[in-house]
C-alpha cells in the first residue's frame, strides 16, 4: 500500500473512532472531562465552558478561582455553538487538533532527525518505525483518546509543542517561533523547550545550507523572535480581557499552586500536606528543579536535540504542577522516534509494568478515596508516586541508551561490551 | 447650692418622665399546631440622634452604643438562630421573616465610609468588637465570609447620605449559638432581665426549642423631613416551645415511659389489654402555664416601660377565644380584649410575680395557621466528594399571583459553583424565571462566591434551581479538628419584592437551611511522610539523569587501568596528579 493511503487510511480511522466515541457516549466527554486523571485546573473543559460563560456575559473569568486558562482560548471557543447543547462542533475541532498532531508527529518521523543529526550519525540508523506507525501510536494510544474525547486544553498544547518540533527538524524558522510561542502562551513550561529545539533548528538549516549561519546571530534573532511573538500574544489577551489580571489567574496559579485538586503528579500532596512556613520555599525548590534538567541535557546531548526535547516532554510529565495524561501521552507518542534505542533499554519490564499497574489502579483507588470512603487520600496518592517513578524510569532508561549510542559511535570498539560509567 | 440640687433633681424627674415612653416591651403568645408554642418577645429602646452622637445614653447600652460610633456603623443587624422554622406546620414566620436569621449568626451593617477598602476596615473593627461584647466567634467573618449584596437588603431606617453608605453582610453557619450570646444579650435591655417579660428568658429552655432566633436591630428613625431621628434598639426573641417538651422537670429531663396506670389508653385497638397500650389521641390543646414553661417566673412588669395606654400591655397571648385563661398574681393587672377576642394583652403588676395558668382543653375550633408567601427548601445533590449540585426548590402556593423574589447565595470559597450549569425551571411553564443575574465568583482563599438572582414564580408553580459545584481540597492546616464532620454553608435568602409588600420597610424573607459540604480529606498524620516519598521520588529521577550525565563511559576492563572508581580512585589520581605536577616543578 502506497505512503499517503496508508496515511488517509489511518487518518480517516482514527478521526472515525473519535467521531464514533463522541456521538455514541454522549456522556461519556463529560464523565472524561471529570476525572482527574485527565482535566488538571489548568486544562479542565469544565472551567473552559465556566470561563465561557463569564466571558460572553461580561463578568471577569479572571475574577474569580475557576478558570486558569489563556484568554486567547476564549474568542476561539465563543465562536463555536455551546457545548452543552450542540457538541458536535467541539468534538470535530478537537478531532482535528489530535489529526493535526499526528500530522507533525508523522513529520518529525520524516525528517529522520531521532536518529541522524548533522553532528551525530547512529550505528543503529536503520532500526526505525515509519511515520505512519508512529503517528499510528499516538492516535490510538488510549490516553490521546482519553485526552480527546475529554476536550482537555492540553491536547491544543500538545498540539503547538508537536508542530515545533516539526517545524524546527524541517527548519522552518518562522513556523518553529509562531507554534512555540503558542505552546509556552498556552502552558507556559513548552518555553524550556525553546533551547534545544533552537540546536535542532539550527543544525536543521545548516545541514540544509551549503556555509552554516553564524550560531550567535541565530540564536539572537530567534530568541528575540521569540519574546516578540509572547509578548504580542500577551498584549493581545490584554486587549481582550481589558486587563493584565490574566497573569496571576493563568500563570500565577501555575507557579504558586493555589488550587489543590488531585491529579497524577507530585505535586498537590505535597503542598497539601506542606508546613505553610515552607510552602514558598519548596514551591521555588520545586520549579527550580523542573527548570535544572534543560541545561544539562542540552549540553550533553548537544548533538541529539530532538531527544533533549523528548527527554523535556517526559520531565513535563513527571515534575510540572499540574500534569495529566495528556502530558504522558506526548511524551510516549515521541519516544517511538527512537526505536534504536529500544534494544539498549534495560528496564523495559519494570517501566512499562509499573505504567499499566498505575493506569489501571489509579482510577480504583481514586474511587475508593472519593467515593467509597474505604481508602483515604494516601490510596491514591501512592499511585501518583507509582506513575511517576515508572515515567521516570522510562526518562532514565532512555537517556541511558541515548548516551550508550553514542559511545558506541565514538568508540565503536566497545559496542556490546560490558561499560561502566565513571 | 440647695436650689441648684432641686433643679438638678427635678431635671432628672423630666428626663425620666420623658423617657419613660422610650422603652417598649412585648411578648406574644401564639400556639401552633403539634402542641408548641411561639413565643415572640421584642424589646425596643429609642434614643435622640442628638443624645447619642454626645455619648448621652439612657436606655441605648453604652458599651454598643459606642462600638456603633467607632464603626461609623449606621444601621446594624446580627441573628442569632439555631433551628428551623417549620413553614408547613406551623404557617407563616413571625415578623414576616424579618426578625430572623440563618443558622449560627448573621450581621449585615450599613457602615459610613468614603471607600470601599475604608468600609471594610470599619466593618472588621465592628465583627471584632461586637465577638467581644457577644461572646461569639464574629471575628471569623473576614473577607472570604463578606459579602457586599446588592438586591437582597435595603436599609430600614432613613438615612440622610445614603450614597456614603456601604452595605456588608457576613455569615458564620457553623456557630453554635448558646448560653453564652444570650446573657450579654439581656445585658443590653434596662431590665436586664430582673423584671419584665425579659425575666422568662432563660438559657435552658431557650436554646432546647425546636426554633429560635435571637435579633438585634439598630436603625435610625427620622419623622418626616428634616424633622428630628432618634435611633431606635429593637431586640427580638423569637422562639417555638415543644410544650410536652418543656414542661418536663429540670432535675429529671430524660423522658421515661410513665407507668401504665396513669396513661388513658386507646381501647379501640384490638390488642389493647391490661400490660398493652395504645396512647389515646385526645386532639386537646395541652395544658401549661408560664412558669412550667418557661422555667421561671416571670416577675412583674419592667418599671421604665409606659404606664397606660396600649404600650403598657406587655404580655399578649392569640388565642381562640373559648380557650381558658386564668391569671395567676398578688398584685394588680389589666385584661384588654382585641381583635374579636382571638388577642388577650395584659398589663403586668409591678413587683409581683405573673403568671397564666391554661388548663387542658377540647376545642372546638381549630387555629388559624396563615399561609407562607414562599416555600423554600435546598439540599445538596449528588454523592462523593468531589463534586455535587445544589437543589433550591421553591414554591409558591398562591393560586393567584405569581411571586417576585430575590434569592441570595453566599457560599464558601472552597466550594466552587460552576455558573453556565445553573438552570431554573418552573414546572408550570417553559419560560425562563430568572429576571436578573449578580454574580461575584470566589477567589482562591480571598472571598467566597456570591450569587443575586431576581426570579419571578408563577401562580401555583414550583420553581427548581439546580447547579453544579466542585469542592476543592485545602491545605492540611486550613482544615478544623473535625474536618470529616464537613463544613457549613449558609443558609440562601429569600427576599420576596412583588407583589406582597410589608406595611413597614422591613421587608419580607424567607431562609433556608444550612447545608453540610464533606469535602475531600487528606491524611492528617501523614506529612513528614509525604514530604520524605515524594522528595525520594524526585531524588531517584533527578539522580538517576544528573548521574549519567556528569559521568562518561568507559569499558569495564579499562576501569581498573584507569584506577578509577570509588573513593580510592579519585585519591590516587589527584596524588598522582600532584606528582606529576611537582615532578614537573
Amino acid at each position: 500500500m502506497p505512503l499517503d493511503q496508508q496515511k488517509a487510511l489511518l487518518f480517516g480511522s482514527a478521526a472515525a473512532v473519535r467521531l464514533l466515541l463522541f456521538t455514541a457516549f454522549p456522556s461519556l466527554p463529560n464523565r472524561l472531562a471529570g476525572r482527574v486523571e485527565v482535566s488538571t485546573p489548568v486544562t479542565s473543559f469544565k472551567r473552559l465552558q465556566e470561563g465561557l460563560f463569564l466571558y460572553t456575559h461580561n463578568v471577569s473569568p479572571y475574577d474569580g478561582g475557576v478558570y486558569h486558562q489563556a484568554p486567547l482560548l476564549l474568542p476561539l471557543f465563543s465562536l463555536l455553538p455551546n457545548p452543552s447543547y450542540y457538541p458536535f462542533a467541539t468534538s470535530v475541532l478537537f478531532t482535528m487538533v489530535d489529526l493535526l498532531s499526528a500530522l507533525a508527529l508523522a513529520q518529525i518521523a520524516e525528517s529522520g532527525q531521532s536518529v541522524v543529526t548533522r553532528l551525530f550519525k547512529s550505528s543503529r540508523k536503520d532500526l526505525r518505525w515509519s511515520s505512519v506507525a508512529i503517528a499510528a501510536g499516538f492516535l490510538f494510544n488510549p490516553f490521546t483518546v482519553a485526552t480527546c474525547i475529554a476536550r482537555s486544553t492540553s491536547a491544543l498544547t500538545n498540539l503547538f509543542i508537536l508542530t515545533a518540533m516539526a517545524k524546527a527538524s524541517q527548519g522552518a524558522s518562522f513556523t518553529f517561533v509562531l507554534a512555540l510561542s503558542f505552546a509556552s502562551y498556552l502552558a507556559m513550561h513548552p518555553l524550556l523547550l525553546f533551547p534545544p529545539l533552537l540546536v535542532l533548528l539550527y543544525d536543521a538549516r545548516a545541514s540544509k545550507t551549503k556555509s552554516a549561519p553564524s550560531p550567535f546571530l541565530f540564536s539572537v534573532v530567534h530568541t528575540l523572535g521569540l519574546a516578540a511573538a509572547v509578548c504580542a500574544l500577551l498584549f493581545v489577551s490584554a486587549l481582550l480581557t481589558g486587563s493584565w489580571d490574566f497573569l496571576a489567574a493563568t500563570y500565577g496559579v501555575r507557579l504558586l499552586l493555589p488550587d489543590l485538586t488531585p491529579n497524577v503528579g507530585l505535586w498537590w500532596y505535597f503542598f497539601t500536606e506542606m508546613f505553610d512556613s515552607f510552602r514558598e520555599f519548596f514551591l521555588g525548590v520545586f520549579w527550580l528543579h523542573v527548570a535544572s534538567y534543560m541545561p544539562g541535557l542540552t549540553i550533553r546531548l548537544r548533538k541529539q536535540p530532538l531527544f533533549v526535547a523528548t527527554t523535556l516532554t517526559g520531565i513535563f510529565a513527571i515534575f510540572t504542577p499540574y500534569p495529566s495524561i495528556a502530558d504522558a501521552t506526548l511524551y510516549l507518542s515521541l519516544v517511538p522516534l527512537f526505536r534504536h534505542l529500544f534494544p539498549l533499554m534495560r528496564y523495559t519490564f519494570l517501566a512499562s509494568a509499573s505504567i499499566l499497574y498505575a493506569s489501571f489502579l489509579g482510577p480504583a483507588f481514586y474511587h475508593l478515596w472519593i467515593y467509597a470512603g474505604s481508602g483515604n487520600a494516601n490510596f491514591f496518592y501512592a499511585i501518583t508516586l507509582v506513575w511517576s517513578l515508572g515515567l521516570s524510569i522510562i526518562v532514565g532508561d532512555s537517556l541511558y541508551a541515548a548516551l550508550r549510542d553514542e559511545l558506541d559511535v565514538e568508540r565503536p570498539e566497545l559496542r556490546g561490551e560490558e561499560v561502566k560509567r565513571i | 447650692m440647695l436650689s441648684f440640687l432641686h433643679f438638678l433633681l427635678l431635671i432628672a424627674l423630666v428626663a425620666c418622665a420623658s423617657a419613660s415612653s422610650d422603652y417598649h416591651e412585648r411578648l406574644l403568645l401564639r400556639p401552633l399546631p403539634q402542641s408548641t408554642l411561639l413565643a415572640s418577645f421584642n424589646f425596643r429602646s429609642m434614643e435622640s440622634s442628638v443624645a447619642f452622637a454626645q455619648q448621652n445614653f439612657r436606655y441605648f447600652p453604652r458599651s454598643f452604643g459606642q462600638i456603633l460610633q467607632h464603626a461609623h456603623t449606621k444601621e446594624l443587624h446580627v441573628r442569632f438562630s439555631v433551628g428551623r422554622w417549620d413553614a408547613d406546620n406551623w404557617g407563616q414566620r413571625p415578623w414576616h421573616g424579618a426578625r430572623e436569621g440563618g443558622t449560627g449568626v448573621e450581621l449585615w451593617a450599613w457602615i459610613e465610609a468614603q471607600s470601599e477598602e475604608e468600609a471594610f476596615s470599619r466593618w472588621l473593627t465592628l465583627v471584632n468588637s461586637l465577638s467581644g461584647l457577644f461572646c461569639a466567634s464574629l471575628n471569623f467573618i473576614d473577607a472570604t465570609k463578606t459579602i457586599r449584596p446588592v438586591m437582597s437588603f435595603v436599609p430600614e431606617g432613613d438615612h440622610a447620605n445614603s450614597t456614603s453608605l456601604h452595605l456588608l453582610h457576613g455569615t458564620l453557619p457553623h456557630e453554635v449559638v448558646c448560653t453564652e450570646n444570650l446573657t450579654p444579650f439581656l445585658k443590653l435591655l434596662p431590665c436586664k432581665g430582673k423584671a419584665g417579660i425579659s425575666s422568662l428568658l432563660d438559657g435552658h429552655k431557650l436554646f432546647d426549642a425546636s426554633f429560635q432566633t435571637m435579633a438585634i436591630d439598630v436603625r435610625p428613625v427620622c419623622e418626616g423631613a428634616g424633622g428630628s431621628c432618634v435611633l431606635e434598639m429593637e431586640q427580638t426573641v423569637d422562639m417555638v416551645l415543644d410544650i410536652a417538651r418543656s414542661k418536663r422537670p429540670r432535675d429529671d429531663p430524660i423522658p421515661r415511659a410513665r407507668p401504665i396506670e396513669e396513661i388513658e389508653c386507646d381501647t379501640g385497638k384490638g390488642y389493647n389489654s391490661g400490660d398493652t397500650c395504645y396512647p389515646l389521641d385526645k386532639h386537646a390543646e395541652p395544658a401549661w402555664n408560664l412558669t412550667e414553661l418557661f422555667g421561671r417566673p416571670l416577675k412583674g412588669a419592667c418599671p421604665l416601660t409606659e404606664e397606660t395606654g396600649d404600650d403598657a400591655n406587655t404580655l399578649c397571648i392569640n388565642t381562640p377565644p373559648e380557650r381558658t385563661i386564668q391569671v395567676n398574681t398578688t398584685g394588680k393587672y389589666a385584661e384588654t380584649r382585641s381583635a374579636s377576642d382571638t388577642l388577650r394583652c395584659y398589663k403586668l403588676p409591678i413587683g409581683a410575680e405573673f403568671d397564666l395558668v391554661l388548663p387542658e382543653q377540647q376545642m372546638t375550633t381549630g387555629l388559624v395557621r396563615a399561609e407562607p408567601q414562599l416555600y423554600a427548601a435546598r439540599s445538596i445533590n449528588g454523592h462523593g466528594q468531589e463534586r455535587g449540585s445544589v437543589q433550591a426548590v421553591i414554591k409558591n402556593p398562591s393560586e393567584t399571583d405569581a411571586v417576585e423574589f430575590v434569592y441570595l447565595e453566599s457560599l464558601p470559597w472552597f466550594m466552587k459553583p460552576y455558573l453556565h450549569t445553573l438552570r431554573a425551571r418552573v414546572d408550570t411553564s417553559s419560560e425562563n424565571p430568572v429576571r436578573e443575574t449578580y454574580y461575584r465568583p470566589a477567589v482562591d482563599r480571598r472571598r467566597g462566591t456570591h450569587l443575586e438572582l431576581r426570579m419571578v414564580i408563577p401562580a401555583g408553580s414550583t420553581l427548581t434551581l439546580t447547579y453544579d459545584f466542585e469542592k476543592a481540597i485545602l491545605r492540611y492546616t486550613e482544615y478544623p479538628p473535625d474536618a470529616n464532620r464537613g463544613f457549613d454553608v449558609a443558609p440562601a435568602v429569600i427576599r420576596l419584592l412583588a407583589p406582597y409588600q410589608s406595611v413597614d420597610k422591613k421587608g419580607i424573607y424567607l431562609r433556608t437551611t444550612s447545608l453540610l459540604l464533606p469535602l475531600p480529606t487528606p491524611d492528617f498524620s501523614m506529612p513528614y511522610n509525604v514530604i520524605i516519598l515524594t522528595s525520594t521520588v524526585m531524588a531517584l529521577g533527578f539522580g538517576n539523569i544528573f548521574n549519567l550525565l556528569v559521568r562518561r563511559f568507559v569499558g569495564v576492563d579499562e576501569v581498573p587501568a584507569l584506577g578509577a572508581g570509588g573513593l580510592k580512585g579519585v585519591i590516587m589520581g589527584k596524588i598522582e596528579r600532584l606528582k606529576a605536577k611537582l615532578g614537573r616543578a
